[in-house]
């Protein structure tokens, strides 16, 4: 059928034109990046015209995408990578899911949580006085939010989504704005060059460190390690002296009481102490983890 | 028996020899006699019978492992059931369904949880190991743990989308774990034209010439798996299954079987028979020990030379021996105490001592008996591989840790040089927690008794050192 198909279309057309219209969708899919098969109805619906086509196809990929994306909804997506990004006083640490590891490589999913931890910042609550302020988004509220270029979030992951073939989702995201006095750090595990200014990986973490005397300490270096602390052994909270330390190192979940990575010799809190630091506050995700998302909505949880 | 079993076995041979000069009288090279003498041995039939619901595995033909990668949608499956579908009719598979292969189920090898899908068939000329796995990371493992090592792999392209972004990203994938052969198959051409296919198969050639692939000779075949699964338009259904397996038997070379390699005997204990001499026992890895090999002992900074004076198995004497036997050597001119457990014995010059390799290690996660916490560079850990282990530093380029669960590239420096070569394998463990398995994915210039020196050397004297050395 197909064979026949092609000698009509040969008989109708002279071979030289055939020649023409080949290397035309040759051009159209290396140009545009779309699917063969996207690209040859565009020409087939503009008549072989090459800039129609094209603007045929940017008009129609966001409702191409958005078509592929729900067709892929139903789909698991537990791969991805989370992003964490710092700007100024803002940190943003988000996750977007895909299907497989393959894509979590590649530039375009990357750009896109980029773009995603990006926005988030953008739309950050201002800081209300001396405080730090904590926001959490999830996949409802991530995809309304607007980016750079006025289209929404789940706009440019419904085009990824058309491009890459797989099911991908926002899936939740956290914002940190804190003051002057407080210093913000991140790490990303494991660290990638993805070509963004956003830090990549399977696990991300920020954590919010304030320095209690004056001493002169390099807090980009220690904010980093005691961020890789805290990506490498989960801690679940901050904890303070009232807590008391568990029997057995290993089960420790209070920040303050476990071994420090870099040294074992040391807990965090002697290292803490050393630099005369505190830790504010810490957030870590891990890719795929099915924890619970603490208090959903806009609700804005203050710190002290 | 064994007159019997030769006699059985050697025929077949002789009749493909016959046709092979019949029908190539021109073309026989040298290499056709290589493949002779193999086909002879690879026609040794085990008849062992374990239980009677099991088959027996027949052994008449080389095998190969491929594996199938490409996008989610692009019907790797489907075209794995497709290649058992028209193999089953040839009774060369047992044909599986498509639901049968997807969701590649978990499995525990070496004690790591694995995502993959192992399937088995035969072509007229090999028989095939099959994987076809979820993820990036799944295929790493599958590596580490060399559950199926790929020989070469079968890259599905849908004609209807074309390479997609992450096609690189599945190239990089085969580089990695060592794959260089690789077939293509163009899927979906019943629903694309023929300008579509030709364009595929273009940016195709030239996706993978970009990525160090010969692509202007990578065999690419056209078809649609899903015609052959469901027995639709043979031109594009079975005959481009069956045209994609000749393409595989053809392009993907043979791997070479422990058995035509030089012998190797990692030692397992020596002892002193008196009025005989010493004799070292182990299961030979490889190759074939026949009585008055030269042979060479390596290992605990130590080389010596030899000579097997005699070979036994179960107390009884062997002419020759094959890998996998279990054996006792009677080696000439050594002493009981210059041979140690750990040391390998090998034919001269076949392997070296190593003492600083790369590699790519699975680290596991605490629910498979691992560590909680991750670790970070210059950790001690101990090394084993065959028989032997030793004490090594662990360097980790590019990343300051590995947590436990995840798969890291890994520079190791031993205390002592050990036989260690690419492609061996190997647990590190610390105490007594296994903490991971890898496999040796090169070598790199050995220590100099500086750097030696400085494997031992704390953490405050290492940072003196760089303090130092900034100034």
């Amino acid at each position: 059928m197909m064979i026949g198909k092609y000698f009509v279309r040969k008989l109708h057309t002279s071979f030289s034109l055939f020649n023409v219209e080949k290397s035309m969708l040759a051009t159209l899919r290396k140009k545009t990046g779309y699917t063969f098969s996207n690209c040859k109805k565009a020409l087939e619906l503009h008549n072989n015209d090459l800039t129609k086509a094209e603007e045929w196809l940017k008009q129609q990929a966001q409702s191409l995408g958005w078509s592929k994306a729900t067709k892929l909804q139903g789909r698991q997506a537990t791969q991805g990578l989370v992003g964490v990004l710092i700007k100024n006083n803002t940190a943003a640490l988000v996750e977007v899911n895909c299907e497989t590891d393959f894509v979590a490589r590649n530039e375009h999913f990357q750009n896109m949580v980029h773009n995603v931890a990006n926005t988030c910042i953008q739309h950050a609550p201002k800081p209300q006085g001396d405080r730090i302020v904590k926001v959490c988004f999830d996949t409802e509220q991530l995809k309304d939010l607007k980016t750079n270029d006025g289209k929404s979030l789940s706009d440019h992951l419904a085009l990824m989504i058309g491009t890459v073939g797989e099911n991908a989702v926002l899936k939740r995201a956290m914002c940190f704005k804190v003051d002057d006095n407080v210093h913000l750090s991140s790490y990303a595990h494991p660290a990638g060059n993805n070509g963004t200014e956003t830090l990549m990986g399977r696990f991300g973490g920020v954590i919010a460190l304030k320095q209690n005397i004056d001493k002169e300490v390099n807090l980009d270096e220690l904010g980093k390690k005691l961020c890789q602390h805290v990506v490498g052994l989960d801690p679940k909270k901050v904890g303070c002296s009232s807590d008391i330390p568990e029997k057995n190192v290993e089960d420790e979940t209070c920040l303050i009481y476990q071994e420090y990575l870099h040294d074992e010799n040391f807990s965090v809190k002697e290292i803490l102490e050393e630099n005369g630091v505190e830790v504010v506050d810490f957030k870590r995700f891990g890719c795929g983890e099915t924890g619970t998302m603490e208090q959903p909505l806009e609700n804005v949880e203050t710190c002290q | 028996m064994s007159s019997f079993f030769t006699a059985r076995s050697i025929a077949p041979v002789f009749k493909q020899t016959l046709k092979q000069f019949i029908f190539n009288c021109e073309s026989i090279k040298f290499q056709n006699q290589g493949k002779i003498v193999q086909c002879v041995f690879t026609n040794y039939t085990q008849t062992r019978n374990y239980a009677n619901e099991k088959k027996v595995f027949e052994r008449t033909k080389p095998h190969c492992n491929v594996g199938t990668i490409g996008h989610v949608d692009h019907g790797k499956t489907t075209l794995t059931a497709a290649i058992t579908k028209v193999l089953s009719d040839k009774k060369l598979a047992d044909a599986k369904k498509y639901a049968d292969i997807d969701n590649a189920p978990e499995e525990k090898a070496r004690g790591i949880t694995i995502n993959v899908a192992h399937i088995e068939y035969q072509t007229e000329n090999r028989h095939y190991g099959h994987t076809d796995c979820p993820g990036h990371a799944d295929y790493i493992k599958n590596m580490i743990t060399g559950a199926a090592q790929m020989d070469g792999a079968i890259l599905v392209v849908a004609a209807t989308d074309g390479v997609m972004p992450q096609t690189r990203e599945h190239l990089l994938l085969a580089k990695q774990i060592g794959v260089k052969h690789i077939v293509v198959f163009i899927n979906k051409v019943d629903a694309a034209d023929k300008e579509m296919v030709e364009l595929v198969e273009m940016e195709i050639r030239e996706l993978m010439t970009e990525m160090g692939f010969d692509g202007d000779h990578v065999p690419i075949i056209t078809g649609s798996a899903l015609c052959a699964l469901d027995g639709k338009e043979p031109e594009i259904g079975s005959n481009a299954i069956l045209k994609l397996m000749a393409e595989v038997d053809t392009y993907i070379p043979t791997p070479e079987r422990e058995l035509d390699k030089p012998f190797l005997l990692p030692v397992e204990h020596v002892y002193s028979i008196p009025g005989r001499g010493t004799v070292v026992t182990g299961r030979l890895e490889r190759g074939v020990l026949k009585k008055g090999a030269e042979c060479e002992f390596i290992g605990h900074n130590k080389v010596m030379k030899s000579t097997v004076t005699g070979v036994e198995m179960f107390h009884q004497i062997l002419e020759e021996a094959q890998a996998g036997d279990q054996l006792g050597a009677l080696v000439r001119g050594v002493k009981r105490d210059d041979i140690k457990r750990g040391m390998i014995m090998c034919k001269p010059g076949s392997v070296k001592a190593n003492d600083h390799v790369e590699a790519q290690v699975y680290i596991l996660s605490k629910e498979e008996g691992g560590r909680s916490k991750p670790f970070t560079s210059f950790v001690q850990m101990q090394m084993f591989s065959r028989t032997w282990d030793c004490a090594v530093q662990v360097l980790i380029p590019g990343k300051e840790m590995v947590m436990p669960g995840e798969d890291s590239k890994l520079v190791l420096k031993m205390i002592r040089p050990m036989v260690l070569e690419k492609g061996q394998r190997f647990t590190l463990r610390d105490g007594v927690i296994t903490l991971g398995t890898g496999v040796v994915t090169g070598v790199l210039p050995a220590l100099t008794e500086q750097d030696r020196s400085a494997l031992t050397e704390g953490k405050k004297a290492r940072e003196k050192k760089v303090v130092e050395a900034k100034k």
